[in-house]
């Protein structure tokens, strides 16, 4: 298999009143061609951080400490600025989750589209409507020819997330990135989006990097599965490894407390405690304050996990597997 | 649920937002259920479908275009509305009305009556040249039909309307006499409300009283342990200086003179409560007197007056409990600590530049005249009652997470114990393992409290788990209700089954049985809905008579009611 990105070691860090305080720690992960990898976790936990890091779009107090992010080969992080934004768009191409806020309110849908086409494309306005058309009819989207010469806030959240996903698509990217696409919409236009999603996947030839906080989402549409935790990796492996055989207590811990629809006595069970704060400092285990199993081994307290395998594919960063 | 008490019935709301002249945004379409006491009512829907229009107009904090929603969790008496006496002023009124639609009615039936006989007359000559006479005679009569139903329909809408405050005896004669009665009655209410107003205030200065006992005893020791501490937190030096302010305070002051004030207190609280008691029995034998009348002296001011079934379904009418569509502001005002709602984002609705204790405090000091002291107790205790510390009293919203913001909204809401509350996405915005801490936190304060919640949710894995009873609501109206295992067993209608197949579940891809289909298209506008059933564009079990007709909210099993026509035939046939 074919890896699309790569990323080795990342560390970043935000500096805060003059003072640095790390929010991603060590984080590796790789999406293969034809793969949907799920990023998940609470909210400050870095997934979208992670995103922004891959864009290189991190705000001005946001750095990236060290480590390698390899798209195709090419590692971003050692190319000049200028070069970056070659890959913007045309390699690696990203959905954001609110879908008005990423379109322009001011232009036609079709401007927005063969802007875009003809940016990544290098084709002339009328090469690039028709090709507008084609991807606009690949989503879903019904009289596309009328559509591209609406605007915005005519059209609906469904509707504008679909075509995000076909500006996106026409520019031909290794990479697509989601950042929590469907949180924004209606169970049931969710289900549509995922669905459209889960369909191009065939044809798009790309790896799909895919945040969420949704772990029903998770089970619709990853092939693999990266919980974090406060800027740290905890878990990773297969949907099937990540569903049916969680390890890490965090893993467990999110599972038992999202109501399960199909299930007819199930207790929420929350995890009690809150999310630290990234300002906060905590020694050992980044879980261990929530954990309730960190009384079992003195070491939590002490020390951070290293990452292990435990099945091939099945990545935990926990003490209780050393 | 242990007893079947209703708290709350909406009969038939319905709220149009104007958009622009003839053109309404029709948010709420006849919308009629009964909360129970100590329920957890759930209402599901996607955006756009009246579940939030609804729980702000149960809270009439958007009123109502028609239809009325009842309270039952305070009495008449301890409210005191002015509309009670106004309705019993024109209940005369009503009666009158009613029979003169009646009679108008029955002129119009004689017309046409007439032009009936005309008609037999013109079908038994035959001739054909009358044709044109003919189909103008049958326009007219049809006009006539329709116009003495509209009065007959009137003329008992006048009648249900007289029956909501004193049941069936509207069709009495001696309407006159119930109504003094029913004003006698009226005038005990308002005394004994003036009673228990005075009665109040006296209380909150015998607690005030008390407060102020107890910090004279105390207040020094609790000043010195907190000295002695080597190393004080922020909060705790904030504390100290409240404390020696207290002090200054409660320094002039003798416990001793206190004590023997709160003495002469006691008996004059317990004489006011006496004299509610004997008011409301006063009034109570008043109204005895007014029933006594039930079922004599009938008039015949329709023909359906006769019919004593008829007249037990007007007695149904009388209500028991306040109708808040037609309170005044103020009186809707009071009626507010009782309801209160709590909302999505719990940032909003807190004031950044207002401390956490504040925020809470200020609750109290807009709806009761607690002293300064009483207020900061009370604010303390809610604290730990919702699960925060005593320290978050000086915090600001902005160093609160979502969830404790959240637990800042439940503490002003619960502030003034109230017996309903309003939850409008109160858990969305949150992450999951704390948005399961919050539900517990709701479910142990309903249970302690004996709390009613109106839980508005679009996540139905949510509201499986924490409601009773669930109402699935599409385009402002409502699709199906039923106890929240019931619904999830057996889903009757389409929009349900579709909604439920949606929610991404746990199970990962390979395990599941069937593949679901994806309901295609989107939520129609409100502002133009589609014909017959609301739904009828995106179901895929739509008949013919979906597009036409409206369906029928029938109860297709027990309990379980539903708006659709797959469900209204059968019960036909």
């Amino acid at each position: 298999m074919e890896k699309v990105l790569d990323i080795k070691h990342l560390h970043a860090t935000f500096t805060i009143q003059k003072k640095d305080y790390e929010v991603l720690h060590d984080i590796s992960f790789s999406i293969n061609r034809n793969e949907t990898v799920c990023v998940v976790g609470e909210s400050g936990c870095g997934k979208s951080v992670t995103t922004l890091c891959i864009m290189q779009l991190l705000p001005n107090n946001g750095k990236i400490q060290s480590g390698e992010i390899i798209l195709d080969d090419i590692d971003l992080l050692k190319l000049p600025k200028k070069e970056i934004r070659k890959f913007r768009g045309k390699k690696m191409g990203m959905i954001f989750q609110e879908p008005m806020t990423a379109l322009n309110p001011l232009l036609t849908i079709g401007y927005q589209m063969r802007e875009t086409i003809m940016l990544h494309r290098g084709l002339n306005k009328k090469e690039a409507n028709e090709l507008a058309v084609t991807y606009l009819n690949k989503v879903g989207i019904a009289n596309p020819e009328s559509r591209l010469k609406q605007y915005p806030f005519q059209l609906s959240g469904g509707l504008r997330q679909r075509i995000l996903i076909a500006m996106v698509l026409s520019a031909q990217p290794d990479l697509l990135i989601a950042d929590e696409p469907t949180t924004a919409l209606d169970v049931t236009i969710q289900k549509q989006v995922l669905t459209l999603l889960n369909d191009l996947k065939k044809d798009m030839n790309a790896g799909i990097l895919f945040i969420t906080h949704d772990l029903g989402v998770v089970a619709e549409i990853a092939d693999r599965v990266v919980v974090l935790y406060a800027g740290r990796k905890v878990e990773e492996g297969t949907t099937e490894q990540i569903f049916k055989n969680p390890k890490h207590p965090y893993t467990i811990g999110l599972m038992n407390a999202v109501p399960n629809v199909d299930l007819d006595d199930f207790d929420i069970k929350p995890i009690p405690g809150t999310f630290p704060n990234i300002t906060e400092e905590i020694k050992g285990c980044r879980f261990n304050p929530r954990c309730p199993r960190a009384s079992e081994c003195p070491l939590c307290f002490k020390e951070a996990p290293h990452e292990v395998e435990v099945e091939p594919g099945h990545i935990v960063s926990c003490h209780l597997f050393n | 649920m242990s007893e079947e008490k209703v708290l709350i019935k909406a009969r038939k709301l319905k709220k149009y937002f104007p958009i622009s002249k003839g053109v309404n945004l029709k948010a709420v379409e006849d919308v009629s259920f009964k909360i129970y006491e100590g329920e957890k009512f759930g209402v599901v829907g996607e955006s756009g479908c009246g579940k939030s229009t609804l729980g702000r107009v149960i809270l009439q904090l958007y009123p109502q275009t028609s239809g009325s929603c009842v309270y039952h969790g305070k009495s008449i008496q301890e409210l005191n509305p002015k509309y009670i006496q106004k309705e019993i002023n024109s209940l005369k009124d009503y009666q009158t009305k009613a029979s003169k639609f009646y009679q108008d009615s029955l002129v119009y039936d004689k017309k046409a009556e007439t032009l009936k006989e005309q008609k037999l007359q013109l079908d038994s000559d035959g001739s054909p040249t009358d044709a044109k006479k003919y189909d103008k005679l049958s326009q007219e009569i049809a006009k006539l039909e329709y116009k003495s139903k509209e009065l007959k329909k009137n003329a008992s809408r006048q009648l249900r309307e007289g029956s909501r405050t004193v049941g069936s005896l509207i069709c009495c004669a001696n309407i006159e006499e119930i109504q003094s009665l029913f004003t006698k009655a009226e005038e005990e209410v308002h005394n004994a409300h003036l009673c228990l107003a005075k009665r109040n205030e006296l209380k909150n200065r015998y607690d005030e009283n008390a407060v102020n006992i107890e910090y004279i005893d105390t207040v020094d020791d609790l000043i010195a342990e907190l000295e002695s501490k080597s190393e004080r937190s922020e909060e705790e030096d904030y504390r100290l200086a409240d404390l020696v302010s207290i002090k200054k305070k409660v320094e002039h002051l003798n416990s001793d003179t206190l004590k023997a004030e709160n003495e002469t207190l006691r008996p004059q609280i317990e004489e006011l409560d006496e004299q509610i008691r004997k008011h409301h029995e006063v009034e109570m034998s008043y109204r005895e007197q007014a029933f006594a009348y039930r079922g004599k002296n009938i008039l015949p001011i329709t023909e359906r007056t006769r019919d004593p079934e008829y007249l037990s379904k007007l007695d149904e009418n009388y209500e028991t409990g306040i109708n808040l569509s037609k309170l005044t502001k103020s009186e809707m005002r009071t009626i507010r600590r009782d309801m209160q709602m709590i909302f999505q984002d719990p940032a909003a609705s807190l004031d950044p530049r207002q401390s956490i204790g504040k925020a809470i405090e200020e609750v109290f000091a807009i709806n009761t005249n607690m002293p300064k002291r009483v207020r900061r107790e009370k604010a303390l205790q809610l604290l730990t009652k919702v699960g925060l510390k005593k320290e978050h009293y000086y915090s600001y919203p902005h160093s609160l997470s979502g969830g404790q913001k959240q637990r800042v909204g439940i503490a002003r809401a619960i502030a003034l114990d109230p017996s309903f509350i309003v939850l409008d996405e109160a858990v969305s915005a949150l992450d999951v393992s704390v948005q399961a801490q919050i539900l517990q936190l709701l479910e142990d304060l309903s249970k302690e409290k004996h709390l009613t919640y109106f839980f508005i949710t679009h996540d139905l894995g949510v509201v499986k788990h924490f409601a009773d009873r669930v109402m699935v609501m599409y385009l402002g109206n409502v699709c199906e209700l039923a106890p929240s295992k019931e619904l999830f067993k057996h889903r009757l209608h389409p929009y349900t089954e579709s909604l439920l197949d949606s929610v991404p579940r746990l199970t990962i891809q390979k395990d599941r049985k069937e593949k679901k289909e994806v309901l295609q298209g989107e939520v129609p506008s409100a502002i133009n809905p589609p014909s017959g059933c609301p739904f009828h564009t995106r179901c895929s079990k739509c008949m013919d008579i979906c597009k036409q007709e409206k369906p029928k909210y029938v109860e297709a099993m027990p309990n379980h009611f539903v708006a659709c026509h797959l469900y209204t035939e059968k019960k036909g046939e």
